[in-house]
C-alpha cells in the first residue's frame, strides 16, 4: 500500500501542515488559551460579588436574638465590613407590616434582606429569607452553618450535653469519594479526573474541528489552484485522498501528543504540585488508547471533511455541506460533557460505543470510570468498520468532486455520483 | 509501430456524450496532434488516456496492455488548466513532481537548476509559486512536466499563455523531446501550430474522430480536389457551375473545392476565360483549418473565431 507516490504525497502534506504558522501558533496558544479561560472562570465563581450586604435579623425573642447576635459578630465577613447585620425582635405578626415598610429599600438595594427566624423554626429549623434575590446562594451558603449552630445550641442548651456532643450535633454529613475500581487500592477520589475528562473533551472536538477545516480547505485550493489534474496524472484519486488524510491524521495525533505533555509533566513530576482534591490519575496504557483512539477519530471525521471539500469548491458553499459534520462532533461533545456530571449515564454508555459519538465520549469515560474491556473492544471494532464503510464512499465522491469546478452541486446530483464509473 | 493505441473510447456526463467512440493510433517518435474546437472532447479524451476517468466504454493499449499506473510513471503531462501549489517554492515544486513519479535525489535535483537556468529562472528557485508571474508559473510547470524524462509527453493547449518567446523555447524543447524519441501528445485548436508541428493527427469534433493519420497523407489527400488561390476580380461565375463543389473565402486566400481532381485544368482555364487576374493557384496545397471546416462542416466565421481564441 506504501508506495513512493504516497510517501512523497504524505511528506509533502506533513510539511505543509506542520510547518504552517497556523498550526504552530494554534497548538501552543489552545492549551494556554484553556488554562486562561478556566482560570478566569474560576476567579469568577470564586468571586462571591457580596459586599455591602446588608440584612436585617428578626427574632421572636430578645435572647435569641443576642444568641445570634454574639454567633455573628466576630466572623470575619462581618468584622471586615462585607455583611452589616441589623438585629430586631419582633413577634410574626408584625413581620407583614415591617417588610412592607422595608419593601422599597429592599427594591432599591439599600437593604440586601430579611431573615426571620420565628420560635417554630427552633423546632423545624425553617428559617425564612425575603430578599430581591432570595435565591442567592453567597448569602445562605455563608449564613447556613452558623444559624444551624445558634439553633443546635438553643435546642440543646437545657440537656446538660458536653461542648462534643454538641459539635458533633453541629456538624453535617461530608461526603468523601473513594473509587472502586480493579486496581488493589481502593483510592480517594478528587476533582482531577473530571476536570481531565472535560480538558479532554474539549482538546478532542477543537482538535477535529481545527484539523478538519485545515484538510477540507487544502482539498479546495488544491480543486481551485488545478493542481489536481496535474496530481492526477502521477497517483491515482484514491491515493491522493488517503495520502491527505493520513498527513492530517498524523499531524493531529501529534498535536494531541503535545498537549498530552503539560498533563505528563503535572502527573510525574513534582514541577506543578496541584492541590490532592485535585490529583488526577491516568495510565500510560490510558493514554495510548487516547492517542490510538484519537487517530481512528481522525481517519473516520476527515474521510467527511476530504468529501465535502470535494463537493464544494469555495469557503462559502461549503458550510452548507459542513454542518452535518459539525452535528456529528457537537452531539457527542455534550455528551462527554454531560459525563463529568454522571459517569455512568446510560446515554453515554451507549453513546461512548456508536460510530463517531464514541471517539468523543469514550475518552471522557474512561478518564473518570473503568470502562469494561469489552466496551474498549466493541469501540474500537465499531470504528474501524466506520472508517472501512466511509473511505470507499467518500472515495468516490472525492473522485468525481475533485475534477468538477463551477455551480454548486445538488444533493441529489452527488448521490448520483456514488454510481458513476469514472 | 504504435505507441498508444485508443479503442472506441466513449464517455458520457449525466446523458451528455463528451467523447463517442473514438479510436486513432499514436505512433512512436511523433509528434501527435489532438485537434478540434474547444469543448469537442479533447481533455475528456486525454484525461480517460490518463486513467484518470474511466472510460464508459473502450480502452486505451499502450504497447500492447491496457494503460493504467504504469502509463501514468511514463507520462508527463501538462494540463489545460494549469496549477502548482501556490505557497511551495520552484524548486520544492519541481522536486515534489518528480517525486511522485518516483524519481528523487540529487540527480533530478540538478537537471532540475539545469531547466530552470534555461528558462530564465534560476535565481526564482526559492521563490514561492504565487510570487512569480503568470508566464513564469507557466514554465515552471512545462519544467514539472518533463523533468522526470517521460517517455510520454501530454501537453493539452501548451501555448496559450505564452509570449512569442517562449512559445518558441517551448517549441524549441518540443522537437528536441521528439529527437530524443519521446512521444508527444499535444492537445490544440490551433491548428497553425499543429499543422507545423505535428507528424500524426486526430481531428475530434462533437466528441467523434473525424479525421486521423500521418499529416502528410492527409493533405495530399485533400490537396487533390482543392485549389488554393490568390486573385483579384469576382468569383461569382463559379457559383453555379457543374465542376465546382464549393467556394470558401479565408481573408486572404480563397479555397475552391472541384467535384473531381481531373477538373482541376478545367478549373484554371475558366479562371482565365473570366479575366480573373489569378497571383497564385496552388493545386497541392491545403490548409489543416480548411480540412477541418471541409470535414466539421461548419462555416468559416465561427471557427474563425475559436481559432482566434
Amino acid at each position: 500500500m506504501f508506495n513512493y507516490r504516497l510517501i512523497g504525497l504524505l511528506k509533502r502534506e506533513l510539511q505543509e501542515k506542520l510547518l504552517s504558522k497556523t498550526f504552530i501558533i494554534m497548538t501552543i496558544s489552545i492549551p494556554v488559551l484553556m488554562f486562561i479561560i478556566f482560570g478566569v472562570q474560576t476567579v469568577i465563581m470564586s468571586y462571591d460579588g457580596d459586599e455591602n450586604t446588608k440584612l436585617k435579623l428578626i427574632t421572636e425573642s430578645e435572647k435569641l436574638t443576642n444568641n445570634f447576635k454574639n454567633e455573628l459578630e466576630n466572623l470575619p465577613f462581618i468584622q471586615n465590613g462585607y455583611y452589616n447585620f441589623d438585629y430586631l425582635t419582633m413577634p410574626q405578626i408584625k413581620l407583614k407590616e415591617y417588610l412592607e415598610k422595608v419593601k422599597q429599600e429592599i427594591l432599591d438595594e439599600k437593604l440586601t434582606g430579611v431573615i426571620f427566624i420565628s420560635d417554630s423554626s427552633l423546632m423545624s429549623k425553617n428559617v425564612e429569607y425575603y430578599s430581591k434575590a432570595p435565591n442567592n446562594a453567597t448569602v445562605t451558603h455563608k449564613l447556613n452553618w452558623h444559624l444551624n449552630k445558634v439553633l443546635v445550641d438553643n435546642y440543646f442548651i437545657n440537656r446538660n450535653l458536653t461542648d462534643e456532643d454538641l459539635s458533633f450535633a453541629r456538624r453535617g454529613v461530608d461526603f468523601t469519594g473513594y473509587k472502586v475500581s480493579k486496581d488493589k487500592d481502593i483510592k480517594e477520589e478528587g476533582y482531577g479526573n473530571f476536570i481531565l475528562s472535560f480538558f479532554l473533551s474539549f482538546l478532542l472536538y477543537l482538535s477535529l474541528i481545527m484539523i478538519g477545516q485545515m484538510t477540507m480547505q487544502s482539498v479546495i485550493e488544491e480543486k481551485n489552484s488545478r493542481v489536481i489534474e496535474v496530481l492526477l496524472s502521477s497517483v491515482s484519486s484514491s491515493e491522493l485522498m488517503s495520502s491527505k488524510i493520513f498527513g492530517a491524521s498524523i499531524t493531529g495525533v501529534l498535536q494531541m501528543a503535545v498537549w498530552f505533555i503539560p498533563i505528563l509533566i503535572v502527573m510525574f513530576t513534582s514541577v506543578f504540585a496541584l492541590p490532592e482534591e485535585f490529583g488526577f490519575q491516568i495510565s500510560v496504557f490510558q493514554i495510548v488508547y487516547l492517542l490510538f483512539n484519537f487517530f481512528l477519530g481522525l481517519l473516520t471525521f476527515l474521510g467527511l471533511f476530504v468529501m465535502v471539500g470535494s463537493i464544494f469548491d469555495n469557503v462559502q458553499d461549503v458550510q452548507s455541506g459542513m454542518w452535518p459534520i459539525l452535528m456529528l462532533i457537537m452531539i457527542p461533545f455534550f455528551i462527554a460533557i454531560s459525563v463529568a456530571n454522571n459517569p455512568t449515564n446510560p446515554i453515554a454508555e451507549i453513546a461512548s460505543m456508536l460510530p463517531f459519538a464514541s471517539i468523543i465520549v469514550m475518552p471522557a469515560r474512561i478518564t473518570i470510570i473503568d470502562v469494561p474491556l469489552w466496551q474498549f473492544i466493541i469501540s474500537i471494532i465499531i470504528n474501524i468498520v466506520t472508517i472501512v464503510a466511509i473511505f470507499p464512499l467518500a472515495g468516490k465522491i472525492f473522485r468525481v468532486g475533485i475534477l468538477r469546478t463551477g455551480k454548486k452541486p445538488k444533493w441529489s446530483e452527488i448521490v448520483r455520483w456514488l454510481k458513476y464509473s469514472y | 509501430m504504435n505507441a498508444l493505441e485508443v479503442k472506441n473510447l466513449t464517455k458520457t456526463f449525466n446523458g451528455l456524450t463528451a467523447v463517442d467512440n473514438a479510436s486513432f493510433m499514436v505512433p512512436e517518435g511523433s509528434i501527435f496532434g489532438l485537434i478540434g474546437r474547444n469543448g469537442a472532447g479533447k481533455t475528456t479524451t486525454i484525461r480517460m488516456m490518463m486513467n484518470i476517468y474511466l472510460p464508459d466504454n473502450g480502452e486505451v493499449i499502450l504497447r500492447g496492455t491496457k494503460v493504467g499506473q504504469e502509463f501514468k510513471n511514463k507520462v508527463g503531462y501538462l494540463p489545460e488548466e494549469r496549477g502548482l501549489y501556490k505557497k511551495m517554492k520552484v524548486l520544492d515544486t519541481l522536486l515534489f513532481f518528480s517525486e511522485i513519479k518516483g524519481l528523487y535525489g540529487k540527480e533530478v535535483r540538478e537537471k532540475a537548476l539545469e531547466y530552470l537556468e534555461r528558462f530564465d529562472l534560476a535565481d526564482r528557485k526559492n521563490s514561492k509559486i504565487e510570487d512569480l508571474s503568470k508566464g513564469n508559473q507557466q514554465k515552471v510547470q512545462f519544467i514539472a512536466t518533463i523533468l522526470h524524462a517521460p517517455e510520454f509527453i501530454i501537453l493539452d493547449e501548451p501555448f496559450s499563455g505564452l509570449d512569442p518567446i517562449n512559445t518558441n523555447l517551448l517549441k524549441e524543447i518540443i522537437i528536441e523531446e521528439k529527437k530524443n524519441g519521446k512521444v508527444i501528445i499535444l492537445s490544440t485548436h490551433l491548428m497553425d501550430f499543429a499543422e507545423k508541428m505535428c507528424d500524426h493527427i486526430a481531428m475530434i469534433d462533437e466528441g467523434k474522430i473525424i479525421l486521423n493519420g500521418s499529416l502528410k497523407e492527409i493533405k495530399e489527400n485533400y490537396a487533390q480536389k482543392n485549389i488554393s488561390l490568390t486573385y483579384n476580380g469576382n468569383l461569382s461565375f463559379l457559383n453555379k457551375n457543374p465542376i465546382i463543389e464549393s467556394v470558401s473565402d479565408y481573408g486572404n486566400t480563397t479555397g475552391i473545392k472541384v467535384k473531381d481532381h481531373t477538373h482541376i485544368q478545367e478549373l484554371l482555364k475558366l479562371l482565365v476565360n473570366n479575366n480573373i487576374e489569378v497571383k497564385n493557384f496552388s493545386a497541392n496545397e491545403i490548409s489543416l483549418q480548411e480540412i477541418f471546416i471541409e470535414l466539421a462542416g461548419k462555416d468559416e466565421n465561427e471557427l474563425m473565431e475559436v481559432s482566434n481564441v
